[in-house]
């Protein structure tokens, strides 16, 4: 090691321990509580503005509606948790759990294209695909909030994958939001959760995968 | 002092509260664990940058070690992190003389195998792991590493891509 590599590391070194400020440790508990914050606040915007489904106000709840709100709940808890994980790096973390609870949720298309199949021609009418594309615009709104959030807590953090946490932070907005909106749209049709609901993650997945990366590199 | 993974997280503890003295310490310690750390993964040219720069980016990312879990597996994140980061960037044609001083510096890094950068280079393909050694840590052009180990120049760039997209994904999971 030569005098002068020394010289300029050690120069580092002091202007660094002369800058120290005593910083606050990221805490998971603090990114899933502002993940969830966010996930209430996108709530009450669909309660709020579009309404809440009148069997759901009245108590009743159909079979189709429970199972795909809760499995898009566990995708995106999942997927919100493995990016705050992210956030604090450490040799030895897998962040590989969210791949079940995504392959959980991908029963949802998959169930949609068999029954699609056997539906036939009247699958797809041009009313469904209207009301399709308004579950996959708002529920692609809804899941700004979550989006920021998680991006925030990025920035704040260290992922040493930016690709992966860019994915995982869409799939997790994508999954807050239409988890969300699913409370005011009043379609319980497989056909129609598995493929439009399940496109807003997908969508929102691609764009986090290309919008997130070189926001959170460090 | 002995830098030992209790006494490295007991200093980084203090540096999280604020104290200068601990910092210092903590600090000449990681410059020194860094050196041995990147080793040979790294032309000797260049190690003192990746050092700083390993070093300003545990300064900037303070906050996110968890003093509830080891010191060293988180530094040596940070330090994967920016050595991959640093392959990506660095290419450097002019280092001819780069392979006789690596010879002179044998020295074997005392760190676990279980964070060191050999562990990450072990999941690759060998000529992944070849194509990444001769034109990023030595400093060959493509066309010379080509010629040095037999792949074809496209097979070369292609090689390089996969191997730090590998690296990339592989940085805490190995």
């Amino acid at each position: 090691m030569s005098r002068d590599t020394t010289n300029s590391t050690g120069a580092l070194i002091a202007q660094l321990v002369d800058g120290l400020e005593p910083v606050r440790p990221l805490r998971f508990s603090s990114g899933m509580g502002f993940a969830l914050a966010g996930l209430g606040v996108t709530l009450a915007t669909v309660a709020l503005m579009f309404g809440v489904r009148p069997d759901v106000l009245a108590g009743r709840f159909d079979p189709v509606f429970l199972l795909a709100t809760g499995l898009f709940l566990l995708l995106g808890l999942a997927s919100a948790v493995t990016v705050i994980v992210m956030s604090r790096p450490r040799v030895g973390s897998d962040h590989g759990g969210w791949v079940w609870a995504a392959a959980t949720t991908a029963l949802l298309p998959a169930a949609a294209a068999i029954i699609g199949l056997g539906r036939g021609k009247d699958a797809i009418s041009a009313t469904s695909v209207e009301h399709g594309l308004d579950c996959l615009t708002m529920g692609s709104g809804l899941a700004l909030m979550t989006f920021a959030v998680l991006v925030w807590w990025l920035r704040r953090g260290a992922p040493t994958s930016p690709e992966r946490a860019g994915l995982l932070t869409g799939v997790a907005a994508g999954s807050f939001g239409i988890f969300a909106f699913s409370f005011h749209c009043i379609y319980s049709d497989i056909v129609h959760i598995g493929l439009w609901h399940s496109a807003v993650v997908v969508v929102s997945a691609a764009i986090g995968q290309i919008v997130v990366p070189p926001i959170i590199r460090w | 002092m002995k830098a030992d993974e209790p006494s490295l997280a007991r200093l980084m503890a203090m540096a999280q509260a604020g104290d200068k003295l601990a910092y210092a310490t903590l600090l000449g310690e990681c410059q020194r664990w860094l050196r041995s750390f990147f080793g040979r993964r790294v032309a000797p040219g260049q190690l003192d940058d990746l050092v700083q720069e390993t070093l300003l980016a545990l300064h900037q990312k303070l906050a996110t070690w968890d003093s509830a879990r080891a010191f060293l597996p988180w530094l040596a994140a940070i330090a994967r992190y920016r050595w991959v980061d640093h392959l990506r960037r660095v290419y450097r044609a002019d280092e001819t003389e780069l392979a006789d001083e690596m010879a002179g510096a044998d020295e074997e890094p005392a760190i676990a195998a279980r964070i060191s950068l050999e562990r990450l280079f072990a999941l690759l393909p060998d000529a992944q792991v070849r194509a990444i050694e001769l034109v990023k840590i030595e400093g060959l052009s493509v066309s010379e590493a080509s010629r040095a180990c037999g792949q074809s120049e496209s097979l070369i760039k292609v090689n390089i891509h996969r191997g730090l997209k590998k690296l990339t994904a592989m940085i805490e999971k190995a």
